[in-house]
């Protein structure tokens, strides 16, 4: 769906997109990670031909953005980064004039834009945007993102400005596009948020793509980079007995003795639960802690 | 480029200046003072107008056996009553088109509104031939206007236009919307190679200014300096020789100042001075002309002084706002124009010059 062929953008003689290679899938919402000054706003700006690419290619649908920018803006939507609307309008004052760039009638107009208002719930709200909270502004403009139904959605940083609430209902709006087979880009530095939403994920550093692949296979590839050791949580019902094997190196009992983090050289995760039942202790909970995003994040960025 | 965006901005732009606080503060204030200028310029034409028949009637009663009286009166145009109203124009509707044009682009630029709208099938051309054109029917709206209301205050005190007059009147109306245009353009430029909208505000009066009130005063100084003092009058017409005071005289009185006769200035003499002088007016001319049709308000007053002034001349030898000569034979429209036809070209190369600047670098502009 999404497809980038040694992508370039050179500012000032300054590569701030450095030959990307990336293909997204049809239906997969991708976050793209990486610190800010990465090069992740650049790269969206490339896929939805608001600027031209110093070299190489980027298509969308097969479709070359850099030749075919308008049939592009056709088919995607795109929530930039600190959006901004007029603010001598209100947002269906706003969404109509953006909804006129496309082959819809009043009647259409009319009706999508109702629909979007309520989806982001600015429905009923008669003020002009001049006088918006950021995070309204923000849910105006994935109402603006969604006016056209695209295919793809580009999202910079779409959880910015967004209370609590908005968040969840972020997260709500984007699994329902998913299950509608949109394929999905998400931009962000907001590592717990990609990680909720996204199904693949591709870090950048200094415009080069440095990983991609799901969440699992990048917990698998670089969640143990540096940290060779396991470490492995047990809750028990009655007091723990001590458990020994050579390749423990340290065990931290909890006050009550119902818990201990033990960090051995492998998974020992049998040998334990067979010497708990040998005991007669029942076990609440025994799992091996996971790497999270931001300890593949830093272990990738840190290579 | 596609029509279809073009129509969709130059419809939001058109609204936008028309629901503007500012476009309607200045378009009110300048709609009163037109509306002062064309009530003054009534009160002129219908004193002229009462002149005109008690000279009429007065030629009445001279006729005598010798036949009719070669001399006749002027009857007044209408039209010197829309002189004033242009004067109105070059110091506010300077004004009105910057206020109109300052921000159309950095005010996208700073409510980020620019990005969201370049989010849609719209290619950049449309978004700024768009604002231009939302801009001109706003700039022909608030002409079409003050045309009106002028045309409503003569039919209210029952002046009629003829045909020749309603098309110079209209002819007016068009050249003011080409020099409003003119500052239009400069304000669009500044918005879009400034940072922000102030910046622009300030770049747009600077240059309003430096046309209004630097360019007049440079122009004579160039004039001044490249062709010098003008020639000399040859001879004396009245000449004071002040003498010794004769013992007659008292001495209190100080030295006696007799008149002499004047000197015969020789017809060689008088012919060389004519032809110098010619010499030295059609080059201050020719100067002064090169320079002021870069000057908007210049080719502005030129041009609505050919179509309002039935009896011009031309702006003779780089004077100033001269005032209407009812000297000469009636030019016809077109004979008028084609005396100004530099600045006809000026006022519509003007606008052009600055739009193309603003389009090429609207086309570059960095959008990150």
């Amino acid at each position: 769906m999404i497809r980038t062929e040694n992508l370039t953008k050179v500012y000032n003689g300054k590569k701030a997109v450095d030959s990307l290679n990336l293909e997204i899938a049809e239906g997969d919402i991708f976050g793209f990670l990486g610190p800010n000054g990465a090069g992740k706003s650049t790269t969206i700006l490339m896929l939805v031909g608001m600027i031209e690419p110093t070299e190489g290619k980027c298509f969308i649908n097969d479709i070359e953005v850099a030749r075919n920018p308008l049939k592009i803006k056709e088919i995607i939507g795109y929530l930039p980064e600190d959006v901004g609307f007029y603010g001598n309008m209100t947002a269906e004052q706003n969404l109509d004039y953006f909804a006129r760039f496309y082959a819809m009638d009043t009647t259409e107009r009319k009706k999508r834009i109702e629909e979007l208002l309520e989806l982001v719930q600015l429905d009923g709200v008669s003020q002009k945007v001049g006088g918006y909270s950021r995070g309204m502004m923000q849910r105006l403009g994935l109402a603006h993102a969604l006016l056209n139904d695209p295919e793809v959605l580009f999202l910079d940083e779409p959880t910015a400005n967004l209370d609590p609430e908005g968040v969840f209902q972020y997260r709500e709006l984007v699994k329902q596009l998913s299950d509608e087979g949109k394929t999905i880009f998400i931009s962000s530095h907001i590592l717990s948020e990609v990680s909720k939403v996204c199904n693949t994920i591709g870090i950048i550093s200094k415009g080069r793509l440095i990983a991609r692949g799901t969440l699992e296979e990048l917990k698998k590839e670089f969640g143990r980079v540096g940290a060779e050791n396991q470490k492995i949580i047990v809750e028990t019902v009655e007091p723990l007995p001590e458990i020994e094997h050579e390749d423990i190196i340290s065990a931290e009992y909890s006050e009550t003795e119902r818990k201990v983090i033990i960090e051995a050289k492998s998974d020992i995760r049998d040998y334990i639960s067979s010497r708990l039942f040998e005991k007669g202790v029942r076990v609440k909970e025994m799992r091996m802690e996971e790497p999270t995003l931001e300890d593949v994040f830093m272990s990738v960025y840190r290579r | 480029m596609e029509v279809k965006g073009l129509f969709n901005v130059a419809r939001k732009e058109f609204i936008d200046h028309l629901t503007s606080r500012k476009f309607i503060i200045i378009l009110g204030l300048f709609l009163i003072i037109s509306a002062i200028a064309v009530h003054q310029g009534i009160d002129d034409y219908n004193d002229m107008l009462e002149d005109y028949k008690e000279q009429m009637s007065h030629i009445k009663e001279v006729e005598g056996p010798e036949g009719p009286v070669k001399w006749m009166p002027e009857k007044p145009s209408i039209l010197l009553i829309f002189r004033r109203m242009s004067w109105q124009i070059t110091m506010l509707g300077g004004i009105l088109a910057i206020a109109m044009g300052f921000d159309l682009i950095s005010r996208e630029k700073e409510s980020r509104s620019l990005k969201s709208l370049l989010s849609h099938p719209i290619f950049r051309d449309e978004i700024i031939n768009g604002k231009a054109l939302g801009g001109i029917l706003a700039l022909v709206f608030a002409i079409g206007i003050a045309l009106i209301i002028s045309f409503a205050m003569l039919l209210l005190f029952s002046i009629v236009p003829d045909l020749d007059e309603f098309t110079r009147i209209t002819l007016f109306g068009v050249v003011s919307v080409l020099f409003l245009l003119s500052y239009f353009s400069i304000a669009l430029m500044t918005s879009t190679v400034s940072r922000d909208s102030g910046s622009s505000l300030i770049y747009a009066l600077i240059i309003l200014f430096a046309f209004s009130f630097f360019m007049p005063t440079f122009e004579n100084v160039v004039v001044e300096s490249v062709v010098g003092e003008p020639p000399e009058f040859p001879g004396v017409h009245h000449v004071h020789i002040i003498g010794a005071p004769s013992a007659s005289e008292n001495e209190s009185e100080g030295p006696a100042i007799k008149p002499i006769e004047p000197v015969p200035i020789e017809e060689e003499e008088w012919k060389r001075y004519e032809e110098e002088s010619n010499a030295y007016w059609e080059k201050r001319s020719a100067i002064h002309d090169a320079i002021s049709v870069v000057v908007p308000n210049d080719n502005f007053q030129a041009v609505t002084e050919a179509i309002l002034n039935p009896h011009f001349e031309g702006l003779r030898y780089g004077v100033r706002y001269e005032p209407p000569t009812t000297e000469g034979e009636e030019k016809s429209l077109r004979e008028a124009l084609e005396i100004v036809w530099k600045n006809i070209l000026a006022l519509i190369v003007f606008p052009l010059v600055f739009f193309a600047l603003a389009y090429v670098k609207f086309m570059r502009l960095d959008i990150r």
